[in-house]
Order: C-alpha cells, then structure tokens, then sequence
C-alpha cells in the first residue's frame, strides 16, 4: 500500500471539490437559471470532458499549459517551477476535467426548482445572494452533495489526464490509480491489489451515496 | 410602512406578445384584473411587483416610482413593499411555517420578528400549524400561510393571482370569506388576478378587464355591474348587479336585516353583524320581477320605485334587460319582449321592480 | 429553541469541514518546492533498471543515511518529460543519445558517462509452449508453422530496449513474420510483465530483468547474442539544478558498492 499515494489522492480529491465546488456552482446557476443564447453551446463545452478521450484531454492541456505556451510560462514566473509535472498542475487539470461532474448535478438540482419558488423569495423580500443562501443552497443541497462525491471519486480514478500531465513522480504526482500501474509494472501484485480494492471500495461508497442523494432528491419535503 | 396611496400602472410591450395597459387603483380598492386565460393579466400582475420587465413601463405606488422606464428607475422585486400571493402558493419546502413568515420579516428589526410571526398567525388562524412544512398542510391552509407570508411583508400592494383557482368551490367559499374578512381587519390594496367573475362579485371593488393585452373596460364593480357593461362574460353568466351595502337596521324578531346601497333600500333575511357592517350583495337579473301595480298578497319584500333607463336584448330572440334607475342606484331586470310591450316599458316610464328577500345574495 | 437554519448550519460545517481537511492534509505534505528540508530528489531511470535500482537505492540509504526517489520510465520519454520541465535531478538513460539530446539543450550538467552496456534476453513464462534459445530458432520455427502467440517487447519508437528487439529480430530475418504477433509494452518493464503474465507466448525484454528474482522464479530466459543489435549504451547524467544528494548518489553508482549491484543484474561496462 503507497500511503503517500493514497494521501495525494485523497489531498487532490478534496482540493479539487473545494476549489470546483464553487466556481461549478455559479456555472450551474448559469445555465440552469439562464436564458440567453449559446446556452446549449456552453453546456456542450461543460460536457466535453465526459467524452473526450483523456489523453486527448492531456495532450490540450499540456499544449495550453506547458513549459513553451505563454500560460505555462505566466505560471512557472509565479510558482517557481513549472506547471505540468507538478502537483498545481494535476490540480488544474483536475479542476478542467472535473467540470461535467461538479455542474451538471447542481444544474439539474438548480432547474428542479420550481421558478415560482424563486420568485417568491424576491418578493419575500430577499436580495439575489440571500435567495440563493436561504433558498437554492438548501433544495440543491443534493444535487451539491452528489457534485461533491462524483468530482471526488472521479479524481481518485482519474490516469490518463494525470500521467500525462503529471508523469508519474512519487508525493508530487503519483497517485493511487497511477501507482497501481506502477506496482504492476513492478511485478508487486499484492500492492496492486490492495490499492486497487481500495479504490473500488471508494468508488462503490461513491456510487451508493449518490443513489442515496438521488432518491431523496426525488421523495424530499 | 405606512402603505396605502394610489397604484398607477401603465405597461406597453410588444414581445413577447402585445400588451398595453393602463389603470390606477385606488387606495385601499380591492382591484380585480379580469379577462380569459391567455389575456395577460398575470403578467401584469409580475409587472407591479418587478417579476416582470417590459419596455415601457410606469408602476408607482403613492409618491413612489417602482418601475419608470422613461426615467431609467427600476426597483428590484425584493425592495419593493408587495405581498404576492402564487397561483400554486409558491411555499419553501424545507421551510416551517413559522420560519417561511421569518424569511419575509426581513424589513423588520430582529427584536420584533417573533411578535409579528405570532400576530400573523394568529390573523390567519395558523396557530398549531407553525411548525409544519408545506407538505403536511392542507390546501387551504397552504392558500393562508401564503397570505400570511404576503402580508409579512407590510406590503403596501397586496398580490394576488388566480388565489382561488386550484381549490374546490366548497374551499373557495370560505377562502372568500378569509379575504374578506382579512380586508376589514387590514386596511391595503389589492389587486387580484382571477377569470372567475364569482371572485370579482363577491370581493372586488374595482375591475378593469383585460382581453387579448388590452384593457376594455375599467371602472367600479358597483358601476359596471349595474350598466352590465362587462365585457367577456357574455351569455356564461347571468347578468347581475354588484354593490356594496351596509347594514341600517336589525330586524331579529321577523329575521331580517335592513341593507341600504345608496339610495337603495332592501329587506333581506338576516345578516349577522351590527348596524354599519357593509355587506356585498348581488341582484340577479332574472330575480327582478316588473310590475305596473303594487302587488299584494306575495311574499315579496321588496317593492322599489324605479324608472327604465333603457331597454336592450337579452341574449335571445324573446328576451329583454331592462336597465332602471331606483333613486341614483340602479338595477337590471331580465323579461320576456313580451313582458316589455305589455307594461308599455319605453324609457323613461315609471315601473315597480320587485326582488325576492331570498334573491339577494348577501356575501359578508 | 428555534430549529430553523438547521440545513444552512449543516452546509456551513460541511463545508469548514472539508476545508479544514483540505488545508490541514495540504499542509502536512509539503511540496517538494516549498519545503525548508529538500525532499529527496528525484531519479528519472530507464525502465529496464527497475530492480536493480530499487536495491541500489536501499543499499544507497544505508551506507549514507540519505534517500533518493526514482520514476521508471522508457528513455525516450523520460527524456521528454525533462525536456518540459519534469523536475528531475538525475537521468540514468537506456540510450544514450537522449542524454546527448538533453545536453544539446543545456539541460545536463556535461555529457554524463556510461554506466552499462546494455543486453535482451529471450524470456518465456514457465508454462509457454516456446523454448527460449539464443537465436530464437523455436520461436522461428514456430512463427514459420503458425503456432507462435504473442510477443511482447517495449515500443522501439521511444524505448531503446524495443529499438534493440526489432533489430534483433530484423537480423535473423523474423521481424516481418513476428510483427503480427507483438504486443507493445510502454517501456520494457511493462513489456516484461506482459511476457510473465501468461497472456503472452513470452518476450524480447531487458537481460537486467530476466535476471531479477521475480521474473526468475516465473520462467527461463536466453541471452540474445549482442551482435544482433547495436550496442545498448547506457548513459546517465546529473541534470541541471542537481542537489549534493543526487551528486553523492551520482558518484554511488560509478563506486564499487554500486557497480556491484549493477553487475548483479548482467549491466557492466567492457572491461568489468
């Protein structure tokens, strides 16, 4: 068992859903509550990282963000060292890839409230932030929490953004997912093994709170 | 808030679809926007309370000017002092009663909430009720914890649209009654979106009807009633007079009550309530008899003086409405042509008008 | 007392949570750029040095007390990767012209020096039908009836070792015959694992991986004669940026405790 992987997945994981939460969030609104034209545009580009091949994924990623591309070089004038193969760049590639599975659950939450509900609440008397603090936080808090739990599960599983954005560089980019292709590699199927178990019973925890979410989304008040 | 001055409206819009509108309400009126599905009332309705964004617009309540699109002025929904109440209640789900009546408190100081949470629950006869959510509430009281979330806001307009139409007539009867019993207790206006004309009788004072975008006709209910001046209703409904009365004198010993509308004097079987209750009463047209002779030996009532105004076609071949002035208040009475060449009803010529005590529906 | 706000307490402690965890386990870790103590620095090697360098290493940590972290990869793309910035202290290459292309871009303290001279092995699991001899004539002989099954070897667009079994194969005049069979690993430990695995007849892989324990106990292996390929010159070299670790373990590697090792497994330089 690579603890150091396990915690630099775990580390990437929570990273990704605290930073991509919020920003996710005001996409969703966006799109749910939105009406404007390229709105079906808009969604599309969301969506893309659900088909794209990941190693098509990582091979735009490293075109926008390596050692040659002006983003690349802004970021390593900042952080002092280059982006890809660098810990803020699985985080930033995390972020990217991560983006259908953080907004599409909060946007599908955000549109199930019924429109009138939201007119209520100005004319209750609530200014846009406190409506969205006071009313949608709480009737899309499965929908936020289902966002939570797939970006985290999904960065745990995450390979071919990761190693080729990453490589495969032990505490800094090496994780779990990569370093069962390293253990196996190694000829150490027992480590493998036991990562791999771990991964997978991470993955079904994932999948039955969600189920869990989904269904009380569906029965709620 | 110190609420109530005159509401002006005045909407123009070409998309989505046209609507031009324009009426005031007076303070204190109940104003009923009346007009077919479709017609655009509820989005004048979302207009006033700044749900809605036309291009041409002025909405101003007393001196205050919500909406001006001439002077750039736009009051957003939420600083505005309305009360809306939703066709389908619009109520939070995961809130409890108590705490959907605190989230519209806002306006007030933290200090006072809890005091006015307990008067308004009590004014809507929620008390019991305050800890439930939505979903365990029936439907009429979902409809008075709506209310009371519109009033929670002190509003200086009172919204309503369609409040009675997802609720059965028994229901809707006695949501009525609320209504009007709320309004003699909460003196604000209202203006009240519905299609059903039951609504306009029984509790509005003004109308302005709206068909197809446009206003075609506006004035008091009293007024328009009693012309039969109503656009839109047509043969759906009997022609009727509408007017507000009060209680002259209580007759407990024969069961009557003495209302008077005006100039308009009429014993009706008794309506509770102390001398100087107003009453709302409606005068069918079928239910007034024509006479050239007092009558005797009936079991009528009420025998009125009154001279024919005019007389016009009673939506079909054989009958006619006959519009009589009794004193300055007037009254409509619907009779054969026959019934017309007969007493020699021309204008001007002096008739009895007869109404059955019970023909009066009194609605307190 | 007053229940409301129950599910907006929630989030807000749900959310302080998750960043509490976020901020605390970020912080335990610290980035290799960030840290006061220099974390140990970082090897790139060519795959086919995989076990004996994970014991270099161990033997490394206890004569000095100081360690070392090491990614396997093939040459070719490790080569890549520090071309991109991959922070890298040190490169011990399977080819040594990735080294000459590294220190072209002035990316490499100086040329660097051999440190092996590379060999293939023919190796076959235990239970594969194919017999592992030096001019693979079982494996001819089984290509030429149809019997033969796949073949592993590491790809020879970026692993030397790959580079090496095609030609090899090109010189007993088997590579047409062969190429339907192949299956390519990404570097030549993945190719050996492919061979070990059971899925495959068996492989062209690194001499220094058939020597290993693990691949040992798992099937035979025979030593293809060198003249059937070019040679496999090894080159490692310190990286521009290299810390005084990754220079002692440099010199540990040319010192007899590391060459040692390294001869262990088949890799010597002529004259060893």
């Amino acid at each position: 068992m690579d603890w150091t992987a396990l915690t630099l997945s775990i580390r990437l994981g929570l990273l990704t859903v605290v930073l991509l939460l919020p920003i996710a969030f005001l996409v969703a609104r966006w799109l749910a509550f939105g009406r404007f034209r390229g709105r079906g545009f808009v969604e599309a580009l969301v969506a893309l990282p659900l088909i794209l091949p990941p190693t098509v994924l990582g091979y735009y990623l490293l075109v926008a963000f390596g050692r040659a591309s002006p983003l690349g070089q802004a970021f390593e004038a900042v952080l002092g060292h280059p982006l890809v193969f660098s810990f803020e760049g699985l985080l930033l590639a995390s972020l990217l890839v991560n983006l259908p599975f953080a907004v599409q659950p909060m946007q599908n939450a955000l549109a199930a409230i019924p429109p009138n509900l939201r007119d209520a609440a100005r004319c209750c008397g609530l200014s846009p932030l406190a409506a969205i603090r006071r009313v949608e936080l709480p009737l899309a808090l499965p929908g936020i929490a289902t966002a939570a739990v797939l970006t985290f599960a999904h960065t745990l599983g995450e390979f071919g953004v990761v190693l080729m954005v990453g490589g495969s560089i032990p505490g800094e980019t090496r994780t779990v997912a990569i370093a069962i292709y390293d253990r196996v590699q190694a000829f150490d199927e027992a480590s493998a093994g036991v990562m791999a178990l771990v991964l997978l019973t991470l993955s079904l925890v994932a999948l039955g709170v969600t189920n869990t979410l989904a269904r009380r989304m569906a029965h709620r008040h | 808030m110190d609420g109530t001055g005159e509401l002006r409206v005045r909407l123009r819009q070409a998309a989505p679809f046209p609507l031009s509108v324009e009426f005031s309400a007076p303070p204190g009126s109940v104003t009923a926007l009346f007009g077919p599905s479709g017609s655009g009332k509820s989005t004048v309705l979302r207009a006033i309370a700044g749900l809605h964004r036309t291009d041409d617009a002025l909405v101003a309540c007393g001196g205050q000017r919500w909406t001006d699109t001439a002077a750039g002025e736009f009051l957003p929904s939420h600083r505005r002092p309305v009360g809306f109440v939703f066709q389908d209640y619009a109520l939070f789900p995961h809130l409890t009663v108590r705490d959907q009546l605190a989230l519209a408190l806002g306006h007030r100081p933290p200090g006072e909430r809890a005091a006015r949470i307990s008067a308004l629950l009590a004014l809507a006869r929620l008390e019991g009720l305050a800890a439930r959510k939505p979903a365990a509430l029936s439907g009429g009281e979902q409809q008075r914890v709506a209310l009371a979330r519109a009033l929670a806001r002190d509003p200086a307009v009172l919204l309503l649209d369609e409040p009675f139409a997802a609720v059965d007539w028994a229901l809707r009867e006695s949501l009525r009654h609320e209504l009007a019993a709320l309004r003699r207790q909460v003196s604000l206006t209202v203006v009240m979106v519905t299609h059903d004309f039951d609504d306009v009788a029984k509790l509005a004072s003004h109308l302005v009807v709206i068909e197809r975008g446009s206003v075609s006709a506006a004035g008091t209910v009293a007024d328009l009633t009693s012309r039969n001046a109503v656009p839109g209703l047509g043969g759906a409904r009997e022609p009727a007079v509408a007017l507000d009365a009060h209680v002259v004198a209580q007759d407990p010993a024969r069961r009557l009550t003495h209302l008077a509308a005006g100039t308009l004097r009429l014993e009706v079987p008794t309506v509770p309530g102390p001398v100087g209750t107003t009453v709302r009463i409606q005068i069918g047209a079928r239910e007034v008899i024509l006479a050239s002779r007092r009558p005797e030996g009936l079991s009528l009532h009420n025998i009125l003086d009154a001279r024919v105004l005019a007389v016009e076609p009673g939506g079909h071949d054989a009958l006619r409405l006959v519009h009589l002035a009794v004193g300055d208040a007037r009254l409509l009475s619907l009779v054969t042509a026959d019934a017309v060449r007969t007493l020699g009803l021309d204008r001007g010529a002096p008739v009895l008008a007869l109404v059955k005590a019970v023909a009066v529906e009194a609605f307190a | 007392m007053r229940r409301r706000a129950a599910i907006p307490r929630l989030l807000h402690g749900g959310a302080a949570t998750l960043a509490l965890i976020a901020a605390s386990v970020a912080s335990g870790q610290p980035s290799p750029r960030v840290a006061h103590t220099p974390p140990a620095p970082l090897i790139a090697a060519a795959a086919d040095l995989k076990f004996a360098l994970d014991e270099i290493i161990v033997q490394f940590g206890r004569d000095t007390g100081e360690s070392v972290r090491v990614t396997y990869g093939s040459s070719g793309n490790l080569a890549r990767q520090i071309a991109q910035g991959a922070p890298y202290e040190m490169f011990l290459s399977a080819d040594e012209q990735y080294v000459q292309w590294l220190a072209a871009r002035h990316l490499t303290r100086g040329p660097g020096e051999l440190y092996a001279i590379g060999r293939i092995a023919l190796f076959a699991p235990h239970d594969s039908p194919l017999r592992p001899d030096p001019r693979l004539s079982h494996l001819a002989r089984r290509l030429s009836d149809g019997t033969a099954g796949r073949l592993a070897i590491a790809n020879p667009e970026h692993a030397p070792y790959g580079r090496a079994a095609e030609q090899a194969l090109r010189s007993l005049g088997l590579w047409e015959a062969a190429r339907p069979h192949l299956v390519l690993g990404e570097n030549v430990a993945q190719a050996a694992q492919f061979a070990a695995s059971g899925n495959s007849d068996g492989g062209l892989i690194a001499h220094s991986l058939a020597l290993a324990p693990e691949l040992r106990r798992r099937g035979s292996y025979a030593l293809i004669p060198d003249s059937l390929h070019e040679p496999l010159r090894q080159r490692m070299v310190l990286l521009v940026g290299a810390s005084p670790t990754a220079e002692r373990f440099y010199e540990y590697l040319r010192a007899p405790a590391g060459r040692g090792i390294l001869a262990g497994y088949g890799l010597t330089l002529p004259g060893e």
